[in-house]
């Protein structure tokens, strides 16, 4: 049934986009306010040698990479806004076609250095996390993987709660400063990576989320091109399922996330580069296990505007994460790490429109608190490397 | 003596151009509710890069052109940044739900008949175009 209705949605997306190319984004009048439309969808082929990555059975090639996302928007007042999208995908054994809703929020700028934000907002957290699905924004098929995991997008993509954000340009000419303070509930869908990956250990899930909390401030920097940023996450969470039958609780004990970024553009160059580290201690198992976790992650990217519908661009992406609960403590295994290699092209077939492809090639497979593209369920033996090839078409009205 | 002539005129024509608006080949125009007649760069930057939606204390929204030599250079002069890059940044907004879409218009002739009609609307067109109906601003 779920296969039907991957084919209906890929079948549909095709039609959206010949529809896009047609109608572009709609304008329509609700009560004497314009309300704007827009989409996306993209669908994606991988083939890998060494392990199967992204829940997909990538050996065999798999077109298993689906998404679509539709919002609408109106400005109600001069300074106060409304609007909502919805998202659906399927990757692998994860999303599995449940629409969700991606955000949906009020918003009111009191002044350009003062907005307050409610409702499921995107959760600004480094340079790419409240955009880390829409592809048509990047070069590369795939954001760098050590900070941007396609699988665990549910960890911190977006909060049901508010933000107050402001832009504050600095005295003598020092740049501007843009700063976001953010506070609400993360609640994961249980067709996400961490989920998935607590099933192989025998946890069935139930529900898991709870508070997250943090800020993001970046300076526009007075070198014309040049942004850099710090974020901050912290959260208590609190995952309710069962065990061989039973209740099984896990809870946060302390958790959270430094984020360094950096980014600079000029004419067709863009560069970005970033380090995340994340401090993760969690009671298992109704508190009869604890499981401390250390993860470091950082990339360099870049991509150029070769000509004006032909971009090429590539990254290095490093990760290392320990577990004292799995027993992953030395990184240099390949168990304790995965470095990738990418390197991308990108042709925009018109302003809808793109095509991409990619080669990773990616060290380790990393097994530690959480998955990093690597699942047991589709690797019963690991190789320590993998080769990955992804093609990838997506459009956006 | 003549080369000392040739040296004033050099430096007359220096501090003739310092002190001339911004030269471009676009002219920034704006519905005639916009109170403000002088703004700076960086305020047209602001408000096209949607940091900014008021000039003089009056509201603006800003109006793009899809294309041609008066888009090309108003990206130029004004934002620092290509068409590609600026659409992306204006999706990154739509798309997270921070901002939406400016209108955006096919011709210098439609842009003009937009802002006329539209209040608080601010947009470009080539410096030689016919700008009825709409004000004209200086930018500093």
């Amino acid at each position: 049934m779920r296969q039907v209705i991957g084919r209906l949605m890929a079948g549909g997306m095709l039609a959206a986009l010949a529809l896009s190319m047609a109608l572009q984004a709609q304008d329509f009048k609700l009560f004497d306010r314009t309300v704007q439309t827009h989409g996306f969808g993209s669908q994606g082929f991988v083939y890998s040698s060494g392990n199967n990555w992204l829940t997909m059975d990538t050996r065999d090639g798999s077109v298993h990479m689906t998404d679509v996302g539709l919002n609408m928007s109106s400005a109600i007042t001069d300074k106060f806004r409304a609007g909502a999208q919805v998202y659906d995908h399927n990757l692998g054994q994860l999303g599995q076609w449940h629409p969700q809703l991606d955000w949906a929020s009020l918003d009111f700028r009191a002044k350009p250095w003062l907005g307050f934000r409610g409702g499921k907002v995107k959760t600004t957290l480094g340079l790419f996390t409240d955009t880390q699905d829409l592809d048509f924004l990047r070069t590369s098929a795939l954001l760098p993987q050590s900070v941007y995991p396609i699988d665990m997008r549910d960890a911190n993509i977006a909060h049901s709660g508010g933000d107050v954000y402001g832009r504050v340009p600095l005295a003598h000419g020092v740049g501007k400063l843009d700063y976001t303070v953010w506070s609400g509930h993360r609640n994961d869908s249980m067709h996400g990576g961490y989920a998935y990956f607590l099933q192989y250990h025998g946890t069935l899930e139930n529900s898991y989320g709870g508070l997250q909390y943090g800020g993001d401030v970046r300076w526009e920097t007075p070198v014309k091109g040049l942004l850099v940023g710090v974020s901050r996450l912290d959260e208590d969470l609190i995952g309710i399922g069962t065990r061989a039958g039973l209740p099984n609780v896990e809870k946060t004990k302390k958790d959270f996330s430094n984020q360094f970024f950096g980014q600079y553009i000029h004419r067709s160059l863009e560069l970005n580069s970033e380090f995340k580290r994340q401090y993760r201690d969690h009671i298992l198992r109704n508190g009869t296990a604890e499981d401390q976790g250390n993860l470091h992650a950082w990339y360099v990217a870049g991509s150029y505007r070769i000509v004006k519908r032909v971009s090429a661009g590539g990254y290095y992406s490093h990760y290392t994460a320990t577990s004292t609960f799995n027993k992953i403590l030395d990184t240099s295994l390949p168990n304790g790490h995965v470095y990738d290699k990418a390197i991308s092209g990108r042709v925009d077939i018109n302003r809808f429109w793109n095509v991409k492809v990619e080669g990773h090639f990616m060290d380790g497979y990393a097994l530690a608190s959480f998955p990093e593209g690597f699942y047991p369920q589709q690797n019963p033996t690991f190789a320590p490397t993998t080769k990955g090839l992804v093609l990838k078409t997506g459009f956006n009205f | 003596m003549k080369s000392n002539k040739l040296f004033f005129v050099a430096s007359g024509l220096v501090v003739f151009a310092s002190l001339q608006a911004f030269a471009s080949d676009v002219k920034v125009i704006a519905n005639s509710s916009v109170t403000a007649s002088s703004v700076s760069a960086g305020d047209v930057k602001d408000v096209f890069l949607l940091d900014k939606d008021s000039l003089g204390g009056s509201h603006v929204d800003p109006v793009l052109s899809k294309g041609g030599p008066a888009h090309e250079a108003f990206l130029k002069d004004y934002l620092g940044k290509n068409d590609a890059a600026l659409q992306a940044f204006y999706r990154s907004l739509v798309f997270t739900g921070k901002a939406s879409m400016p209108k955006s218009l096919g011709s210098d002739g439609e842009v003009v008949a937009y802002v006329a009609k539209t209040k608080g609307a601010v947009g470009y067109v080539s410096s030689g175009a016919s700008t009825e109906g709409v004000k004209t601003l200086v930018v500093k």
